[in-house]
C-alpha cells in the first residue's frame, strides 16, 4: 500500500531510528506499584547495575497494546490482564510480583447505601471486565449475591467520580485516584468494599516478552532486583518522602495527597514475593489469584480459551534472589 | 477599491444591513465582542454566586459529624444538615458557595495559563509545557504535511478526471466514516510507540476528507475556462497545470486552512496512542487529578495556536494570491490586516489612521487572555 510505505519511510526518517543496540524497554503507567520504578530512573539505578533500560510512560491500556504489538519488552500490568493480553497473542512471562491492591480499589456507595447488600436491584457504574468488575463480583459473592442482583452501567473508570456525583447510580467501582475523588466529591459517600477486604485478588506484575526473557535472563534478574530496591526505598522511613516526591511528580499529583494513597497499595518485598509465588489455591498465592481471574475472564467472555497461570508464571528469578 | 470598507458616517446606523460591508470600527467591535460575550458569560457564572454555584465548600464543619474541611456538598444537603444542627442548638457548618470543580473561573484559568509556562517540570528530563506544546505542533505538522503530499494531488486528479474519481472516491467516501482512533493499536503495531502512530492517526483523520473536499473544489472550476483552453489546443498536462490548478488554487488554499483545523481536532485522540506525550499528556494527567484550571488553560492554548495559525495563513493567502484579496478578506484576515495595516494594504486608497491601529492592538488582547 502506497500510503503505508510512505508513512513508514517518512516516520523512519523523522525519528531517525538508528541501528544501535536497542535498550530494554519497559512500559509503565499511573499506579503506585508501577510508578515506583521512576525512582530507579531518577536515581540512575539501572545504569549502576550495568543495564540499558528505557522506561516508557503510557496510559494503562495503550501500554498493554504496545506490549501486545511487541513494541516494548515488558509491561507493568494486573495479573488477570496479562492473561487477557496472552489470550490474544501477547504472551508473557511474569518474572516479578510487584504489589497487590490493599484498599486502592473500591466500590463506593452513595449516601443511604451502607453495605453491598443494599445494592440489590441498584445500578452500579463500573468499567466492565476490568479489575473493579472482578472486585465487585467478589464483594457480591461474599454477600451471597450474584451479578444478576445488580445492574451494571459500563463507565470508564476515569469518569466514575462524575457519574457517582450525577446521582444516576447507587455505587461505582474505581481505583486510585478516581476512587479517592469520588469519595471527596460526593458528600457522605463511603467505601462499601475495597481491595483490602480481598487482599491478593488484584496482583500487579512485571510481564516480560518470552523471547526477551529467554535471551536476557540475567538482565531481567537485575531489573527485578532494581524494582525491589525501589520498593525498599519507598518503605524505608528515611527515604520514603523522597520516593513519594518522585512518584507524585511523575503523575502530576500533590505529594501530600499522594502519600495518603500509597498505603492502598501493598508493595511486595522480595520475601513476600517469594511466598506469593508458592503454588496454592487461595488469594495468598499468585496461582490461586490468577485462577480466579481466568475464570472471571471466561465467565465474562473476555476470551474463550482458558489460560493456564503456570504457563505465564516464571518464579525462577524471584526464587533465586537473596 | 470602492467596496472595501467604505467610511460610514455616524448617521448611517444600520448595523444589520443585508450584505452590507461594515465599517472598520464596527468590524473590530464585533470581533472583540465575539470573544467578550462568551467569556463574559463564563465570568458571570463563575463570579456571581447566585447564578449557579450549586455546591458549598466547607470551611468549618461545625457540629455536622461527617463534614470535613475542603469537602464540597450540594447546597441543599448543606442547608438540611445545618437546619438539623440548629434544631439541636449546635454549631452550624460554615462554607462558601462554589461551582463544580469542572468549571474553573476565568481568573483561575488565566493564572494556570501563566504558571503553566513558568513552572519547571517536576522531574528532570521531563518536558516543559512549551516543549509538550512543541511536540504536539510537530505531530500535527507532520500528519498534515504527509496527508497533503498525497491528498492534494490525488484530490486534484479526482476533480479533473472522472476515471480517477470513480476509481478512488467511492472507497475514500467509505473510509472517511471509519473512526481514526480505532486504528490506534494497528498503528502502534506497524509504526512503533513514539510519534509514528500519532502522526498516522492525524493522517487517517485528515487524508480522506482532504481528497474529497479538494476534488469537489476542483470540480467547481468554470467549465468555460476549460473549454476555452481546449479550443486553444491545450494539452492534458497543460490543462491541469495552466488552467485547473490556477483557477482553483485559492479555494484549495481555503480548504487547506479548514482541514488544518480538522487535523487539530484529532490531536487529542492521536496523542493517547503509544507513549503519552504532548499537550494531551498534560491535559489527561491534570484531568485525572482534577486540576481543571490547568486543563482549560491547555485547551485554551490549543485554541490560541489554532486560531493564530489560521490568522497567519489567511494573511499569507493575501500575500500569495493578491488578486483574491477582497473575497478572501474573512473576518479573521481582517483582524490581521488591522494589526499590520501597511503590509496588508499595498493599495493605499484608505490608509488607516495610526490611533485606530493602536486601539486595535489593545482590543485584540482578550483573545490572548482567553
Amino acid at each position: 500500500m502506497k500510503l503505508k510505505t510512505l508513512l513508514v519511510a517518512a516516520v523512519a526518517a523523522l525519528l531517525g531510528t538508528a541501528l544501535q543496540a536497542e535498550p530494554i524497554k519497559i512500559a509503565y503507567s499511573d499506579w503506585p506499584g508501577y510508578t515506583v520504578l521512576e525512582v530507579a530512573k531518577q536515581k540512575g539505578w539501572f545504569k549502576d547495575a550495568g543495564l540499558d533500560v528505557e522506561l516508557v510512560w503510557f496510559d494503562y491500556l495503550p501500554s498493554i497494546d504496545a506490549f501486545s504489538a511487541n513494541k516494548v519488552d515488558a509491561v507493568t500490568i494486573v495479573a488477570t490482564d496479562a492473561l487477557v493480553a496472552g489470550a490474544s497473542g501477547g504472551k508473557s512471562k511474569i518474572v516479578a510480583l510487584l504489589d497487590y491492591s490493599e484498599g486502592s480499589d473500591m466500590i463506593v456507595g452513595v449516601p443511604g447505601i451502607n453495605s453491598i447488600k443494599d445494592l440489590k436491584g441498584k445500578k452500579i457504574g463500573i468499567e466492565v471486565t476490568l479489575v473493579e468488575h472482578l472486585l465487585l463480583l467478589e464483594a457480591l459473592k461474599r454477600n451471597g449475591m450474584t451479578q444478576s442482583d445488580v445492574e451494571l452501567i459500563n463507565t470508564p473508570t476515569n469518569d466514575t467520580p462524575q457519574v457517582l456525583a450525577s446521582g444516576k447510580v447507587s455505587a461505582i467501582g474505581a481505583w486510585y485516584p478516581s476512587s479517592g475523588q469520588a469519595l471527596k466529591q460526593v458528600a457522605n459517600s463511603k467505601p462499601l468494599f475495597t481491595s483490602a477486604d480481598a487482599k491478593g485478588l488484584i496482583y500487579d506484575v512485571l510481564a516480560v516478552n518470552p523471547t526477551s526473557y529467554a535471551k536476557h535472563k540475567d538482565e531481567w534478574a537485575k531489573i527485578a532486583a532494581v524494582y525491589y530496591k525501589c520498593v525498599d526505598y519507598l518503605k524505608d522511613p528515611k527515604t520514603k518522602d523522597d520516593a513519594v516526591k518522585i512518584m507524585s511528580a511523575k503523575v502530576g499529583a500533590d505529594a501530600a495527597d499522594y502519600a495518603k494513597n500509597v498505603p492502598g497499595t501493598h508493595f511486595l518485598t522480595v520475601a513476600e514475593a517469594k511466598t506469593a509465588f508458592k503454588k496454592g489455591d487461595g488469594l495468598d498465592s499468585i496461582y490461586g489469584s490468577m485462577k480466579i481471574g481466568n475464570q472471571f475472564n471466561l465467565d465474562n467472555k473476555v476470551y474463550k480459551d482458558s489460560q493456564k497461570p503456570e504457563s505465564y508464571l516464571a518464579p525462577a528469578i524471584v526464587e533465586g534472589m537473596k | 477599491m470602492s467596496e472595501r470598507a467604505p467610511r460610514v458616517s455616524k448617521s448611517d446606523s444600520d448595523w444589520l444591513g443585508l450584505k452590507k460591508e461594515l465599517s472598520h470600527r464596527r468590524r473590530v467591535i464585533l470581533t472583540v465582542l465575539s470573544f467578550v460575550l462568551p467569556i463574559g458569560l463564563w465570568a458571570l457564572v463563575s463570579y456571581v454566586p447566585w447564578l449557579w454555584h450549586p455546591l458549598v465548600k466547607i470551611t468549618s464543619p461545625g457540629d455536622v459529624d461527617y463534614f470535613i474541611e475542603e469537602m464540597e456538598v450540594p447546597k441543599e444537603v448543606f442547608a438540611q444538615e445545618n437546619a438539623k444542627i440548629l434544631a439541636q442548638k449546635g454549631t452550624p457548618a460554615v462554607g462558601a458557595r462554589v461551582n463544580p470543580v469542572y468549571l474553573p473561573s476565568p481568573g483561575a484559568v488565566v493564572r494556570a495559563f501563566y504558571t503553566g509556562f513558568k513552572t519547571p517540570p517536576r522531574l528532570p528530563n521531563e518536558p516543559w509545557l512549551h516543549e509538550s506544546l512543541g511536540h504536539s505542533i510537530r505531530t500535527i505538522f507532520w500528519g498534515f504535511v504527509l496527508s497533503s503530499l498525497v491528498g492534494v494531488p490525488l484530490g486534484i486528479l479526482c476533480g479533473t478526471y472522472r476515471f480517477i474519481a470513480k476509481l478512488q472516491e467511492p472507497f475514500v467516501e467509505f473510509f472517511r466514516y471509519l473512526p481514526a482512533p480505532a486504528f490506534g493499536a494497528l498503528c502502534v503495531a506497524i509504526l512503533g510507540i513514539d510519534d509514528g502512530p500519532k502522526i498516522a492517526i492525524i493522517f487517517i483523520g485528515t487524508f480522506f476528507q482532504q481528497v474529497l473536499v479538494i476534488a469537489n473544489t476542483v470540480r467547481k472550476v468554470d467549465p468555460a475556462l476549460i473549454e476555452a483552453a481546449q479550443t486553444l489546443g491545450a494539452s492534458r498536462l497543460k490543462l491541469v497545470f495552466r488552467v485547473i490548478i490556477p483557477a482553483s488554487i485559492t479555494d484549495i488554499y481555503t480548504d487547506m486552512r479548514i482541514l488544518l483545523g480538522w487535523a487539530w481536532t484529532y490531536l487529542i485522540v492521536a496523542e493517547v496512542v503509544g507513549t503519552m506525550s504532548g499537550i494531551t499528556f498534560f491535559i489527561n494527567q491534570q484531568a485525572r487529578y482534577r486540576n481543571f484550571d490547568n486543563v482549560y488553560a491547555a485547551i485554551a492554548m490549543i485554541g490560541i495556536i489554532g486560531f493564530s495559525t489560521d490568522l497567519f495563513l489567511a494573511w499569507l493567502g493575501t500575500v500569495m494570491f493578491p488578486w483574491k484579496r477582497k473575497t478572501r478578506s474573512s473576518k479573521k484576515a481582517s483582524i490581521f490586516s488591522r494589526l499590520w495595516p501597511k503590509a496588508m494594504e499595498p493599495v493605499p486608497d484608505a490608509p488607516p489612521e495610526e490611533p485606530t491601529a493602536d486601539t486595535n492592538k489593545v482590543e485584540v488582547k482578550p483573545d490572548v487572555a482567553y
